[in-house]
């Protein structure tokens, strides 16, 4: 029985005028556009200079200042005041002011990781050059598993998570609460349909369009930016089955206690929002205070997003991501155990 | 003129009778703000330090001392070679090694480069803190932010994404809402101008997205103690400005979307991902490539955000954000041109 | 100079006609009746005269000003009243009514004499919100809406469908009122009856105007549509409605008298408001039982109670065997249920609903194929077996969410209000199907609005406020209430319960 309901839904998202193009669509423009934009990587960075030394070591920094690649040299200021003007309408980030051989670096810290970084690159040189060949640098650094520091490489899991997010968590709720509107489900509710089979039937289509998406990216991923999965394939599709079950679930329960689709969606964004911001998707969870560190216990998408990047990046296999799985299979299980419970085929 | 009234008071009690999707609006705002100014922090703190070290020397048990004191690091275990520090790192149990080398008389540091910012900020910190304290030729000053708090950054992107999704969807899907149920055909078929039911639409909204400002910037000051460092009359005014651009694009899209799903998708593909993708409100413009960087030119948040973070953060005058100003005067020009020119007085 | 002049109106959706060189004319103060299946043009035709839609060729006029040209003129002198609910769901009675009053300029008192008669009814509700307010409650608020600012020609979209009885004919004598103050009306409406209350109709079909007339001419006209031959059911073998011996009959269908649906005390309250008040009865096996009953008296909830998709509140009741208290789940497996509108997913194929819900009730695979071809064959639809069901007339969709429903060969179906919106012919044809299914000894359990299709019926219930007032055959309550047709039944019935409960 289930088997028809589950040709309905495929019969129904092909003849939908919409959802077809989204399916194919959405990894591409994903994994095009989004490792681009999705970069905290600090460049570009624009300096200005306020020389008042005028020496010819003051010159040679800023010819180094300018050829290195994480700064845009935008000019000398007469003055510090005016200088300050620059960065004030936007102009310039960082500015450095060079007085009797000491250096000031001023930076607009507005965005705190870019004002620190940039300044701490700017010092590196300024220092570097400073000291000419004085003192060996008195500490080294060895950077593991993302060598050529590639914030791509980060943000490409990240997607992963992102894309499961979409593909189960949102076109299923809208489907069911679609169903609701329209009253098609008034009719399977009167047949002997049981509850699971219909959830099931609803879900299927969606884990294995999530499964096309998930390939499609990774093969985009390595032949767009040739980045491939440094531990087993296979933790990466385990992860994402159980990520698909825990936002599946969310979706279900979400669209069994809304009447429309436009509540549905706002609720359902109300808390994607919540688990990403909190996960450690885009900042560590480590920086957070103590009451949001708690809440990481119970978000699945925190586990998932560790799990997935020991994998992928650090190469890490069963036993590095044990405890994880662990976490997401519960919470999915529970929340799965819920979404069931909660839609009713006999109203009270 | 009456007529006028009585079309406000029934816009207002469709939005406050949906109680779930007020309870979103502003419980949105709210969360959003504790979350960003409280949790999502890209800050440098409790890092998982391991120690490699088979004899400590005296100089190394300072440098070992100095890190376990300062905020940023938490040595978590003493190890005694390389590999062990680094299996430890895979398993996600450090995020960073500290090796003395004794032979070499320097200090290396293993970090974990998944997230290269982070790996940066480390490094760049653990050094400061090893080298203990020293005169250096550099001064760092952090301008606007001197303790780099992310809620600095954040706060006017929010208000950015905020103010447009409130207003230009729930607008959009508000008008739609009506074609959708068929009490747009009485409206037009009334003796009422088209353009008033428009304008009538758009003033709750208007006063609700007011009333959002207002809560956003209270919290920001009082709870989150971000400064209101401009002139208060500037912020809301050009706030004001922007919220007349979000309204005048959910006008828009309702005249081009003839479902409540189709205007959803719209608001959501069109405004939503740009917004939170492409306006430097998480990810910084500067670091994308230059075909991202053309296509940001033309999302409007990305103009109110950069005017408000100069505005609210740095507490610069108008004149400073006249360029911003000026390019969203313009595209309420144009937009609201469009959206009235295609608002249709007939079905078709 | 007539009112309403429509001279060579075209227009096309894509390649759909939907209305193809019609001309019209109304003159001042007539009652004008559009009638003509579902698709045949008629809201087209409302959009082009109240200005929504321009016309791609010919001209409109409205009280002489051009519908394309002279738009706001016409607004300010029209009243429309689409044919979906055209309220606000989420305000209230009150609320709406006074909205829709301002907007048009004028208030609920000084346009009250002209809403009276049907606000009258609603406003004990006044305070409830539109959305909680039953299909016929509503159509009646949308009304007043529609009348409250006296508008000199009304335009009104199947005002009546899916409205009971008696409040039809409480609708019309308000109509008829407005005609003696000067009000031209344009409606429309697949009810006989209200067809010969206006003074012309004309008869559009896939959109061309094939006459225009007086409703006695044209219902002779184009009798074969609207006047089909009643069914002959002696002829087929199959108990008549004023046959006595029914039970007889479907007995040695069945082998044994046991009823198929039994009830007995069901009660079933929302809050303080008791939508289903103590109802009992019983149906046997291979009966057409009529469930009827004036909006809001609660059909629907005692038939959701039947079907298990609602719990009641008090009481108890079998269907097919199984208590519809604990065994809901093994009900639905041997019940077929066809709802008000929505019974067949609109994006598929004919083939592809009927395969689903052969499938969901656990039907094998090669028997699905050999049914449905049979059934295909049955309807004649064949060639249509791979459209969408969405592009499907309405008749046909009915029809064929009839014979989804009764796939599974259930030993009851329900259905709800199956024949809303289409004429007289095609629901002749519907009718034919269900006394076929009966005869293959499906009870049929069937709420309508219309009266000739309660004499079909082998036994019928009258509900009334949530109680079952009166219940028999069509020829024993003719008897019992010394009335002349069913219509006049239900009319008395239901009149004199809202005295007693005033």
């Amino acid at each position: 029985m289930i088997r028809y309901l589950i040709q309905k839904e495929f019969l129904q998202i092909r003849r939908n005028a919409f959802l077809p193009r989204l399916i194919v669509m959405f990894p591409v423009v994903v994994m095009c556009i989004m490792p681009w934009v999705m970069s905290m990587e600090v460049r570009n960075i624009r300096v200005c200079v306020v020389d008042n030394d005028r020496t010819t070591h003051s010159q040679r920094l800023v010819h180094q200042i300018a050829a290195s690649d994480y700064f845009i040299f935008t000019g000398r200021k007469p003055s510090y005041r005016a200088a300050l003007a620059e960065v004030e309408s936007g102009e310039s980030d960082v500015i450095l002011e060079i007085r009797e051989g000491r250096y000031l670096i001023a930076a607009n810290a507005v965005n705190g990781t870019k004002g620190s970084i940039g300044s701490a690159y700017l010092s590196q040189i300024v220092s570097g050059a400073a000291e000419g060949a004085s003192p060996p640098a008195l500490s080294s650094s060895l950077i593991l598993y993302n060598k050529h520091q590639n914030y791509k490489l980060y943000m490409i899991p990240a997607l992963f998570a992102i894309i499961m997010m979409m593909m189960t968590g949102f076109l299923p709720t809208l489907n069911i609460v679609g169903e609701k509107e329209a009253g098609t489900i008034e009719q399977i509710n009167v047949t002997p349909v049981r509850k699971w089979a219909f959830i099931l039937a609803k879900l299927i289509p969606y884990w294995l369009i999530a499964l096309f998406v998930i390939t499609v990216s990774l093969l985009l991923a390595w032949a767009v930016y040739g980045i491939t999965c440094a531990g087993p394939l296979v933790w990466v599709y385990v992860l994402a089955m159980l990520l698909a079950l825990f936002f599946s679930s969310l979706g279900l329960i979400i669209s069994n206690y809304s009447d429309t689709m436009q509540q549905a969606i706002f609720v359902m964004w109300f808390f994607v929002v919540c688990i990403l911001l909190l996960s450690g998707l885009f900042t560590p969870t480590r920086s957070m205070p103590e009451w949001a560190r708690l809440t990481t216990y119970a978000n699945p998408m925190h586990y998932f997003i560790d799990a997935i990047r020991t994998v992928f990046i650090r190469g890490g296999g069963f036993a590095a991501i044990a405890h994880q799985l662990l976490a997401l299979l519960g919470i999915g299980l529970f929340m799965a155990c819920w979404a069931v419970r909660s839609y009713k085929k006999n109203g009270g | 003129m009456k007529q006028f009234v009585s079309f406000i008071i029934k816009e207002s009690k469709h939005i406050l009778r949906d109680r779930r999707t007020m309870l979103i609006l502003f419980g949105m705002p709210i969360v959003l703000m504790l979350l960003f100014g409280f949790a999502i922090t890209t800050d440098v703190r409790n890092v998982r330090t391991v120690v490699v070290a088979s004899p400590l020397s005296a100089e190394s048990r300072q440098a070992v001392g100095r890190l376990a004191a300062s905020e940023y690091f938490t040595i978590t275990a003493t190890v005694s070679t390389p590999q062990e520090a680094e299996l430890l790192i895979r398993g996600q149990r450090a995020d960073m090694a500290v090796v003395f080398a004794p032979k070499r008389g320097g200090i290396q540091f293993i970090v974990d480069g998944s997230d290269p910012n982070m790996a940066q900020q480390w490094t760049a910190y653990a050094a400061q803190v090893t080298a203990g304290p020293q005169s250096s030729a550099v001064n760092t000053k952090m301008l606007y932010n001197p303790q780099m708090r992310s809620a600095y950054n954040f706060v006017p992107a929010i208000m950015g994404m905020l103010l447009m999704l409130v207003c230009a969807m729930m607008t959009s899907i508000s008008i739609v809402r009506e074609k959708e149920k068929g009490t747009m055909e009485v409206l037009l078929v009334s003796p009422v101008r088209p353009l008033m039911v428009v304008v009538a639409k758009a003033v709750p909204y208007l006063l609700l997205a007011v009333l959002i400002l207002v809560l956003i910037l209270l919290m920001a000051r009082f709870v989150l103690g971000v400064p209101l460092a401009g002139s208060l009359f500037w912020i809301v005014a050009v706030s004001i400005l922007y919220i007349l651009l979000a309204l005048s694009l959910g006008l828009l899209i309702s005249s081009l979307a003839q479902t409540q799903l189709v205007a959803l998708l719209l608001s959501a593909m069109v405004l939503l991902m740009p917004v939170v993708m492409l306006s430097g409100m998480l990810f910084p413009v500067e670091s994308m490539p230059q075909v991202l960087r053309w296509v940001s030119a033309i999302v409007p948040p990305r103009y109110y955000i950069s005017a408000m973070r100069k505005l609210m953060i740095m507490g610069v005058g108008i004149r400073e954000v006249a360029r911003e100003v000026l390019i969203l005067m313009l595209m309420v020009i144009v937009l609201l041109t469009i959206a009235l020119k295609k608002f249709n007085t007939r079905l078709e | 100079m007539n009112i309403i002049e429509v001279n060579g109106v075209s227009k096309h959706f894509g390649r759909v006609t939907a209305l193809e060189n019609v001309s019209l004319s109304i003159s001042r103060g007539e009652v004008f009746g559009i009638i003509g299946p579902d698709g045949a043009g008629k809201t087209t035709l409302y959009r082009i005269l109240c200005t929504l839609l321009i016309p791609e060729t010919g001209r409109a006029t409205v009280e002489g000003f051009d519908t394309v040209s002279q738009m706001k003129k016409i607004r300010r002198r029209l009243g429309y009243m689409p044919g979906r609910f055209s309220l606000y769901q989420d305000l209230t009675v009150e609320e709406n009514l006074k909205f829709f009053a301002t907007l048009f300029g004028t208030s609920v008192e000084a346009g009250y004499d002209s809403i009276k008669a049907i606000y009258r009814q609603i406003e004990r509700f006044r305070n409830r919100k539109a959305g909680a307010l039953s299909g016929g409650m509503k159509q009646k608020l949308a009304l007043c809406c529609a009348l409250v600012h006296s508008p000199s020609v009304l335009l009104l979209d199947e005002p009546t469908t899916g409205v009971d009885p008696v409040s039809r004919k409480e609708f019309w004598e308000m109509l008829a009122s407005l005609r003696e103050r000067g009000i031209t009306i344009v409606a429309s409406t697949p009810y006989l009856d209200e067809v010969r209350q206006c003074d012309r109709v004309a008869f559009l079909e896939q959109g061309r105007i094939r006459g225009t007339g007086t409703p006695e001419n044209i219902l002779s006209e184009f009798k074969d549509i609207f006047n089909p031959p009643p069914l002959s059911l002696c002829k087929t073998g199959m108990p008549t409605s004023a046959d006595d011996n029914i039970a007889a009959s479907s007995a040695s269908h069945a082998g044994e008298d046991a009823p198929v649906i039994e009830v007995s005390h069901l009660v079933k309250t929302f809050g303080n408001f008791r939508a289903v008040d103590d109802i009992s009865f019983s149906v046997r096996q291979g009966e057409i039982f009529g469930f009827l009953g004036a909006n809001g008296a609660g059909k629907t909830t005692a038939m959701h109670m039947l079907t298990g998709l609602n719990q009641p509140t008090s009481g108890s009741g079998r269907v097919a065997g199984f208590d519809i208290r604990t065994e809901y789940e093994q009900i639905k497996r041997h019940i077929g249920y066809m709802s008000q509108r929505f019974s067949l997913y609109e994006d598929l194929t004919v083939s592809e609903n009927i395969r689903l819900f052969a499938g969901i009730y656990g039907m094998k695979s090669e028997e699905i194929t050999v049914k449905s071809r049979e059934l295909l064959r049955r309807l004649k639809f064949e060639d249509h077996k791979d459209d969408l069901v969405k592009s499907l007339p309405l008749g046909w969709k009915q029809k064929l969410a009839f014979s989804v429903a009764i796939f599974h060969e259930p030993g009851v179906v329900f259905l709800d209000e199956p024949t809303g919106g289409v004429d007289p012919a095609t629901r002749r044809q519907f009718w034919e199907l269900i006394y076929d299914a009966a005869r293959r000894g499906i009870t049929v359990f069937v709420t309508t609005h219309y009266m000739d299709e309660a004499e079909y019926c082998n036994r019928i219930s009258i509900m009334v406020d949530g109680k079952i007032s009166a219940i028999g055959t069509p020829a024993e309550l003719k008897q019992r209430f010394q009335q002349p047709d069913m219509d006049s039944v239900f009319t008395y019935l239901a009149r004199r319960a809202k005295r007693s409960s005033d």
